[in-house]
């Protein structure tokens, strides 16, 4: 009799303990050990990052929709984000007036030549900082520095002139060759890169192709160069979008003759509607809006499509590369 | 020849050659500073002491003026004051929001989520399209603002608590806040390779000691990523030197192809825009500084 009731007793606290403990369980589970990594807490996270990455992503959605509207639809102020039939005539009306086909060719050549320079020229500075010893060492580091805070309305002046007496305005020179100089669009920040990713090789590497006698340069093109690839796409893709969107430089010595894409956009309605766009900042006009916005969109349409084939590299690299330890 | 002295010289020979190979992997570097910085920074600074004409030959005629060039943009031009003004404004207000907003979205994009690479993918999208020209569209069209900020009144808010000229200003950030917010894309970055220099040794060392997330947040995450705070800061101030919204730009190109002004009053424009800023980058850097564990090995 008595056993019976201490097992029935003790079964009933078992029943309670396991109770409990799938009470706790699903309490882990829920609010994690800390309150910041349960299932609560995440779902909290990610609710609050969609928020914020709508918002971020807004003006993206207004650019496409408002491109794809219709006159009608930019008159009508009941539609808003949805337009009533998808009107095209925006895109071919801004294809034509960007003159697209050569305006690309002529911002590709702007962005590929120079960040390909760049990765050379940068990588060489770079290599020369972290890891040769020569007199003024710092004094170049700090130079280098330097450049990268000056800006650009400073020396904007004498390299007009410059350029302007050398002939190079209107073409890409303008561009490629500072950059071959190690003084193109942030190459200081390329060089800092470099200089960073290679202060993280192992020196061993270089040490061993010493002692079997290979050359500086050898060393460099043939050892350092093809490990440091992971830098190389960083710094190129950094570049090339840099380049891209550049528009300060460019609208001060580009005019005519070439003419990359950004520049053609401030000119869009000139060469739509032959008339310059009125100086007013809010002064909008419905009849060019969707095109406007089709030629934004067709901008950054190439750009886009290289971050989507080269983000994993993008965000990822720049953590590889150990830029900032 | 005595062998020791043999020796040194090989010695002193050597050196001097790994040291002209290292001068000859600076020389393109070298070349590019004197001939497309060093010498414009030069003649800009002795352009804006003079008063620069034109000759019809398309060559200059020098004309030492002093200080008057800084004179006239300070004391007698009606625009430019009150665009440095507005553009320091601007900046004083555009860093914090920037840095915290960027601090916030890394530090969310900091914790172990599944799909948080597409999340880091979309906050790192306005590095890849924001053209100068294309933000001005988007700015011109009102596709800018956040629109539950309109929604509540924060403009009304605004206008009755400050004077009508600070109104009109932050009226105008709030209607590009979200292009604001674009430019932090690569600020988001820093920050998250600098959580990634904290040891997570320390994290679990203070959770065994009953810290609160909370807690750690302030007690560690905070000092360990001072550095990049600053670094933000730097980098942060260097890109809004060419933001699409910055006024100064405009008024020096202006001022540069207007005849009665010319290249000279440009140079001084621009030299007294730049001292201001040497003043922000020396308050950054000083804060940098005292934060101890200098590093000047950055992204």
């Amino acid at each position: 009799m008595k056993t019976a009731m201490i097992v029935k007793q003790y079964s009933q606290r078992a029943r309670l303990a396991l109770v409990n403990r799938k009470a706790q369980k699903v309490k882990l589970l829920l609010l994690g050990q800390h309150m910041n990594d349960g299932l609560v807490a995440k779902l909290i996270l990610i609710f609050l990052l969609s928020i914020v990455a709508y918002l971020y992503l807004q003006p993206l959605f207004y650019m496409i929709s408002t491109m794809l509207k219709s006159l009608a639809d930019l008159l009508d102020p009941t539609v808003q984000w949805i337009p009533r039939k998808v009107d095209w005539g925006n895109l071919d009306n801004a294809y034509a007036g960007l003159h697209y086909a050569s305006s690309l060719v002529h911002t590709l050549t702007l962005a590929v030549v120079p960040s390909l320079i760049s990765i050379l020229v940068c990588s060489l500075t770079g290599y020369a900082l972290a890891r040769l010893q020569f007199p003024g060492k710092t004094v170049f580091f700090a130079l280098i520095f330097m450049t990268f805070l000056i800006p650009p309305q400073i020396i904007i002046i004498p390299l007009y002139v410059i350029y302007s007496k050398l002939g190079w305005l209107d073409t890409p020179l303008v561009f490629i060759v500072p950059a071959l100089f190690g003084q193109g669009l942030k190459s200081a920040l390329f060089i800092l890169i470099f200089r960073q990713f290679f202060l993280s090789l192992p020196k061993a590497l270089e040490e061993a192709a010493m002692l079997d006698g290979a050359s500086l340069f050898r060393l460099f093109f043939r050892i350092i160069l093809p490990l440091s690839v992971p830098a190389c796409l960083v710094v190129f893709l950094f570049s090339f979008v840099w380049h891209w969107n550049e528009g300060y430089l460019s609208s001060m010595f580009l005019s005519h003759d070439f003419m990359p894409l950004s520049l053609r956009l401030s000119n869009l309605e000139t060469e739509i509607f032959g008339q310059a766009p009125t100086m007013e900042m809010l002064a909008v006009n419905p009849v060019t809006e969707g095109t406007k916005m089709a030629g934004a969109f067709l901008i950054v349409f190439p750009p886009l499509l290289v971050y989507m084939i080269a983000q994993r590299w993008f965000v990822e690299g720049v953590e590889r590369t150990g830029i900032v330890d | 020849m005595n062998p020791a002295r043999l020796r040194r010289q090989a010695k002193i020979r050597y050196r001097w050659r790994s040291r002209g190979q290292a001068y000859l992997f600076m020389l393109p570097w070298m070349i590019g500073f004197c001939v497309f910085m060093a010498f414009p920074i030069g003649w800009s600074l002795y352009l804006a002491f003079q008063k620069v004409n034109l000759t019809g030959s398309g060559s200059f005629a020098y004309r030492f003026v002093g200080l008057q060039n800084f004179k006239d943009a300070l004391l007698k031009d009606n625009e430019y004051p009150i665009q440095l003004l507005t553009f320091f404004q601007q900046m004083i207000l555009m860093l914090p929001i920037i840095i915290v907003f960027s601090l916030l979205v890394s530090l969310m994009l900091n914790q172990k989520f599944k799909g948080r690479f597409v999340y880091r993918a979309i906050f790192f999208l306005p590095v890849v399209f924001s053209t100068g020209q294309v933000l001005t569209e988007l700015f011109q069209q009102g596709a800018g603002n956040v629109p539950f900020l309109t929604q509540y009144g924060v403009d009304g808010y605004i206008k009755d608590n400050f004077s009508p000229s600070t109104a009109a200003m932050m009226t105008q950030l709030l209607g590009m806040m979200i292009l604001i917010l674009w430019s932090s894309g690569v600020q988001i970055l820093i920050f998250i390779a600098g959580f990634q220099t904290i040891p997570k040794a320390i994290y679990e060392a203070v959770r065994i000691d009953g810290a609160s997330p909370w807690a750690s947040f302030w007690k560690i995450t905070l000092p360990g990523i001072k550095p990049f705070i600053g670094l933000n800061l730097l980098y942060t101030m260097v890109d809004l030197f060419t933001f699409p919204f910055n006024p100064v730009m405009e008024q020096i190109r202006r001022n540069m192809f207007n005849v009665s002004t010319g290249y000279g009053y440009a140079s001084a424009l621009a030299w007294f825009y730049f001292l201001l800023i040497v003043v922000m980058i020396a308050l950054i850097l000083w804060f940098l500084n005292r934060t101890g564990r200098n590093k000047e090995e950055w992204a």
